[in-house]
């Protein structure tokens, strides 16, 4: 058996309407013999054996400490099958704060793309105060998560912070820190990590405009579009496939984020703000059940992968877009 | 000859990779001594306690012990873990400093020295208050030396009370809510409570429920009993002055009661001896406006009371001759004349535990100390009658280091207040939680 080429032989251009098939063939057709690929798997094997090591090797064991009943981590523990999983399944605590962290990565999805893309398309301009922000857009980036959960508690408190002493001089008094409060903590808490990560996607969907040719636009300008129509039509087509992957990207790790949240609330008031992963970090090391902690890990990975995969189904732009 | 090149820069690659990573093995962020070197842990991290206790650890070193000790600052959020793994791996430290609770987690772990005839051997020379050594005697040994006390008391500004007309400061819970109350007006709140899911909340609840009569938590065989009408009857109260302290109070811990304190945003607070050094700058006023008491008691039921602990040190090294360089140092920290500037590392805040101590030059010549001599003393008065959960009345709970270290109190706390629920409700759940912690 032979695979169909999909490349023009000596160019790797793609021949219009065939369909690569991933399989490496000579000109002549044949399938290369194994050893010609020797090299290449030689060259990837250290790469895979480190992810093995970092991720592979922890995994197997968040798997097998979730079958055990180890309380302090790396204490003595026994094999108890599935009864750990039982619990968790039953556990509303632990289901509350998958509904959280469903909140928390919508929110950051649609704040931060928001804010993202609009500082883009500021950047994006030409004059002199657009290019000037193009650098110093980026402070909130750089600055360390644990200095920007300060700045954010010092702004907000009652007894320091500007904003309170700016709303008491425009005759709002009595404006508290709203991570006290467990209706607004959520919300600020998703404010304020969207504030630490928009320069990210912004800078990303900066550099995937500029990419776009300009022709584009002036056809679109002599056909009598306007800017609105501009941007729905050309603009955020074209962006698609760069919002995919920084959508995908930037949802799983606002997910995983433990440390925003830890350092100004520590999942509180009244659990407001406890997410699956403070969830885990809480069961972990401040009520010291290691296996709870672990097994609760599993579920969750398993409910995230799902969630990647229907994501990447639905939102994955189209080849011919 | 370019597959040589190839090779020697492989091989100076390799090196030098090895050296980094031998280099970040013997990095600050563990145990690094050599056969002569103690290795100290604490986790006193303010600038001027780490410099204070090098100073007092350089005062040890120079009298040319047979072991040197060197000290490491660790962060109380970590050292839960962090203690875990280095006794697995067979790193941890040579001396480990501790609270009562921290004490019941570590020793599971395994490499806990009882150090009893060293505390006999101390309380015979310095005399310890009883309450200094109870919550480190369990099994018939003790596990830990004792080395500074702390205490809560009411911290009141007297210019702001006698602006409000209040003469003397509350003796009695019910007198307490009527002053937080009486000296809420405009943007000044009557007192400034902790009810953040933290350490501190836990504290100043408990000192309430003490002088509530709600202090021990536990049956005389150690089951949990929280769910009391004493306990209801002191979460209320907490309840109640919340509404006279700052709306923020639901995010706050240590430092913002006593920021608002000190600005005048607050008139009462109740906390640590923290308050004396910092209050003049801070606040701008006399030294003479910090007023001091004791905890409000509850009119009923009630009875004198405040956290009070001790902090200590645990001896855990892997062979008996570094234990004995160990002892060696606990004992010279405890001499009357070194004493003082482990005390003075944060004056009025760590307070001696020994009679000579109490007495000794070292300490009691400290500016802040003699300023505020008049509080000091009270909190040493204060201290008689303090008590810490878990180790009431002779108790010793192995569990309570799985209560504390997930705040249940300061849940039950952000459950009445963030969270609208009833006390009785709110302390229901407490209860509950407790029990599934101890069972685990």
């Amino acid at each position: 058996m032979t695979s169909r080429s999909a490349a023009a032989p000596g160019t790797g251009e793609v021949v219009p309407g065939t369909r690569p098939t991933g399989r490496p063939a000579t000109a002549s057709g044949r399938r290369r013999p194994w050893r010609t690929h020797l090299l290449g798997y030689g060259l990837v094997a250290p790469l895979v054996l480190v992810m093995l090591g970092v991720i592979g090797y922890p995994l197997l064991n968040t798997v097998l400490l979730s079958l055990q009943n180890q309380g302090v981590v790396g204490s003595a523990s026994t094999f108890v099958g599935l009864d750990n999983y039982t619990r968790a399944f039953g556990d509303g605590a632990f289901w509350a704060s998958i509904g959280r962290s469903a909140i928390w990565l919508l929110g950051n999805l649609v704040v931060q793309t928001i804010i993202a893309f609009g500082t883009a398309l500021l950047i994006g301009r030409n004059g002199r105060w657009a290019r000037a922000s193009r650098t110093w857009v980026l402070i909130p980036w750089v600055i360390p998560t644990v200095a920007v959960a300060v700045i954010w508690q010092w702004l907000s408190n009652s007894n320091y912070g500007i904003v309170p002493k700016l709303g008491a001089a425009v005759g709002v008094d009595g404006l508290g820190s709203p991570f006290g409060d467990s209706a607004l903590a959520m919300p600020a808490l998703i404010l304020m990590n969207s504030w630490h990560w928009f320069p990210l996607g912004a800078v990303v969907i900066f550099g995937a405009l500029r990419t776009i040719p300009g022709e584009i636009y002036e056809a679109a300008r002599v056909d009598g579009a306007d800017s609105w129509r501009i941007f729905w039509r050309i603009t955020f087509p074209l962006l698609q496939p760069v919002l995919f992957a920084l959508g995908l990207v930037g949802s799983l790790w606002s997910f995983n984020i433990v440390d925003s949240i830890y350092l100004v609330t520590k999942g509180g008031p009244a659990d407001a703000t406890t997410t699956a992963p403070v969830f885990i970090y809480g069961k972990a090391f401040n009520q010291f059940q290691a296996s709870d902690a672990a097994t609760v890990s599993v579920i969750t990975i398993i409910l995230l992968a799902a969630v990647a995969f229907f994501y990447i189904r639905v939102a994955k732009p189209k080849e011919d877009a | 000859m370019r597959y040589g090149k190839v090779k020697r820069l492989t091989a100076a690659a390799v090196a030098a990779v090895a050296g980094l990573s031998v280099a970040a093995c013997g990095g600050s962020s563990g145990p690094a001594g050599d056969d002569k070197t103690l290795i100290l842990w604490h986790m006193e991290q303010p600038p001027n306690r780490v410099a204070e206790f090098q100073k007092l650890i350089d005062g040890y070193n120079s009298t040319n012990p047979e072991y040197k000790v060197q000290a490491q600052v660790q962060d109380w959020n970590q050292i839960y873990t962090k203690i875990s793994g280095a006794v697995q791996s067979k790193t941890q430290p040579d001396i480990l400093f501790t609270i009562p609770d921290f004490t019941t987690y570590v020793r599971p772990l395994g490499a806990v020295r009882p150090v009893t005839a060293l505390v006999e051997e101390l309380d015979k020379a310095h005399t310890f208050g009883e309450a200094a050594k109870a919550p480190y005697r369990d099994d018939d040994q003790y596990w830990a030396v004792p080395l500074y006390g702390m205490v809560q008391m009411l911290w009141y500004r007297k210019d702001l009370m006698a602006k409000a007309g209040i003469a003397e400061p509350p003796k009695t819970t019910a007198e307490l809510l009527a002053a937080a109350q009486r000296l809420t007006s405009g943007n000044q709140k009557g007192i400034a409570l902790p009810a953040g899911k933290n350490l501190a909340t836990d504290q100043v609840l408990y000192s309430l429920m003490l002088t509530g009569g709600a202090g021990n938590f536990f049956t005389p065989s150690g089951e949990v009993n929280f769910d009391t009408p004493e306990t209801v009857r002191a979460i209320t109260l907490y309840r109640d002055l919340l509404k006279q302290s700052p709306s923020d109070s639901g995010n706050y811990s240590w430092g913002e009661p006593q920021a608002a304190f000190n600005s005048g945003a607050a008139a009462m607070a109740i906390e640590k001896g923290q308050y004396l050094a910092p209050f003049e700058q801070e606040s701008g006023r006399p030294a003479s406006d910090l007023g001091c008491a004791p905890i409000p008691v509850a009119e009923t039921g009630g009875k004198p009371g405040s956290i009070y602990y001790s902090n200590a040190a645990m001896v855990m090294s892997g062979d008996d001759a570094k234990a004995a360089g160990a002892e060696a140092f606990l004992k010279y920290v405890l001499q009357p004349e070194n004493y003082g500037t482990l005390l003075n590392a944060e004056p009025g805040l760590f307070l001696p535990l020994t009679a000579d101590g109490a007495t000794a030059e070292s300490w009691t010549s400290n500016q802040v100390v003699q300023k505020y001599r008049g509080c000091v003393d009270a909190m040493l008065e204060q201290s008689k009658t303090g008590g810490l959960f878990g180790f009431l009345d002779g108790q010793y709970v192995d569990s309570i280091g799985k209560i504390s270290g997930q705040n249940v109190l300061a849940q039950v706390v952000q459950r009445v207040y963030s969270g609208d629920e009833s006390p009785e409700a709110a302390v229901k759940w407490g209860d509950e939680q407790m029990r599934t912690a101890v069972a685990k």
